[in-house]
């Protein structure tokens, strides 16, 4: 059979009349069959999508009170909660200065975990803290909450009893010993680390706050605020 | 004489079906040319499927949707059956999960990168085969430090 350059073929259905060059409509068939599997290995080629991480780090840390839509474990979504929840003990006059800690409650309600809904601590007797960082790739580093600590407590007359006068316990219903936040005291004007998340993990803990009793100080009503602070890498 | 003539004609038959078909032969797999297929979105947005992670670490899936215009071309493969499948290559930067929903023209499924799945089986009818596919992508979050492109494509299985 002789071959015909397919650049010497009309376009089908344009053949002019009286050309004189004809070819059956089988060798039509072929050739366009053949110039159509050209094009198309020409022209194969994958799809590419560009992958686009939005996004990829989200903080949320609760110490007390925290908000979620509902649990994580169900779809909830966490939320920002402006609640100062407070830590306070009272004592007997003669007590004041002993020597015998004293234990300390909070007015903050949370004793479920967000993660499931699990009762994690005992209130009023301890203060959740918890949270979690996302953040995309290898990371290993973690984020780290500190503590800003005020030199002091004091009362409206300029009195004044250290921040170191005061430690804490952690532990969890059901939770090994190890604590994402740690016990500690608290180191009166400076700034601490108080505990740390691995990236992509949920972490939680429950405080149990002591005051320490151990100077003397004068009748009143003394506070001061610790600002937590979550930084993530 | 007769006798070397036909035999030289069954040689030439045996040499003209190896040709065409030679012994053992596999199914020829071809890429099918989708450059008609258009995404509706320039990049897929991942997002974390979960907003918060697990205590072990064991849930860090980002997940994305897209929407592609599929329109590939089945012209050399007119008025033939054929097999056409949905391919994503292993590639980087780890293993991708991806499913899709289609319009109805294509199957829906899933696969893991590294895989393949059928998408149709039948008549080759129309020279273009369109349909519109809803792709959600899931990789796991340490593997996402950056943007980056995923490769699949459509594949005839011939023969």
């Amino acid at each position: 059979m002789r071959a015909n350059t397919p650049s010497s073929l009309a376009p089908t259905g344009m053949s002019p009349a009286g050309r004189g060059l004809r070819y059956s409509r089988d060798t039509l068939r072929r050739l366009n069959v053949g110039a159509v599997l050209l094009a198309a290995a020409s022209s194969a080629a994958a799809y590419t999508v560009n992958l686009n991480p939005a996004a990829p780090q989200e903080i949320y840390l609760q110490v007390g009170v925290g908000a979620f839509t509902k649990n994580y474990n169900v779809g909830g979504q966490p939320g920002i909660n402006t609640t100062i929840n407070t830590v306070s003990t009272t004592l007997a006059t003669g007590v004041v200065g002993n020597g015998t800690a004293q234990a300390m409650t909070t007015n903050s309600t949370a004793a479920q975990s967000y993660w499931d809904g699990f009762t994690f601590c005992t209130v009023p007797a301890q203060l959740y803290i918890g949270g979690f960082f996302r953040t995309t790739g290898a990371t290993t580093a973690a984020a780290v909450v500190t503590a800003t600590v005020p030199v002091a407590l004091t009362d409206a007359t300029g009195d004044s009893i250290p921040f170191s006068q005061i430690n804490w316990t952690s532990s969890g219903i059901s939770d090994p010993p190890t604590e994402p936040f740690p016990a500690g005291t608290f180191v009166s004007g400076g700034v601490q680390t108080v505990g740390s998340m691995a990236s992509n993990t949920w972490n939680e803990s429950c405080w149990t706050f002591s005051y320490l009793n151990t100077q003397v100080a004068a009748a009143g009503t003394y506070t001061g605020a610790v600002l937590y602070t979550m930084t993530a890498p | 004489m007769i006798t070397l003539s036909r035999m030289a004609s069954a040689f030439f038959l045996i040499l003209a079906l190896t040709i065409i078909r030679p012994p053992g032969a596999h199914a020829k797999t071809i890429t099918i040319d989708d450059s008609g297929t258009q995404a509706l979105e320039p990049s897929v947005t991942m997002r974390w499927k979960t907003a918060a992670p697990s205590r072990s670490a064991g849930s860090n899936l980002m997940i994305g949707t897209t929407t592609i215009r599929v329109r590939i071309n089945v012209m050399p493969w007119l008025r033939h059956a054929g097999r056409i499948y949905l391919a994503l290559p292993a590639q980087k930067p780890g293993p991708i999960r991806l499913s899709w929903i289609t319009q109805g023209r294509f199957l829906p499924g899933q696969l893991v990168s590294g895989n393949r799945v059928l998408v149709y089986a039948g008549p080759i009818t129309t020279p273009f085969m369109e349909d519109t596919l809803t792709f959600q992508f899931s990789v796991s979050g340490t593997l996402m430090g950056r943007a980056v492109p995923v490769t699949y494509h459509f594949e005839m299985d011939e023969g």
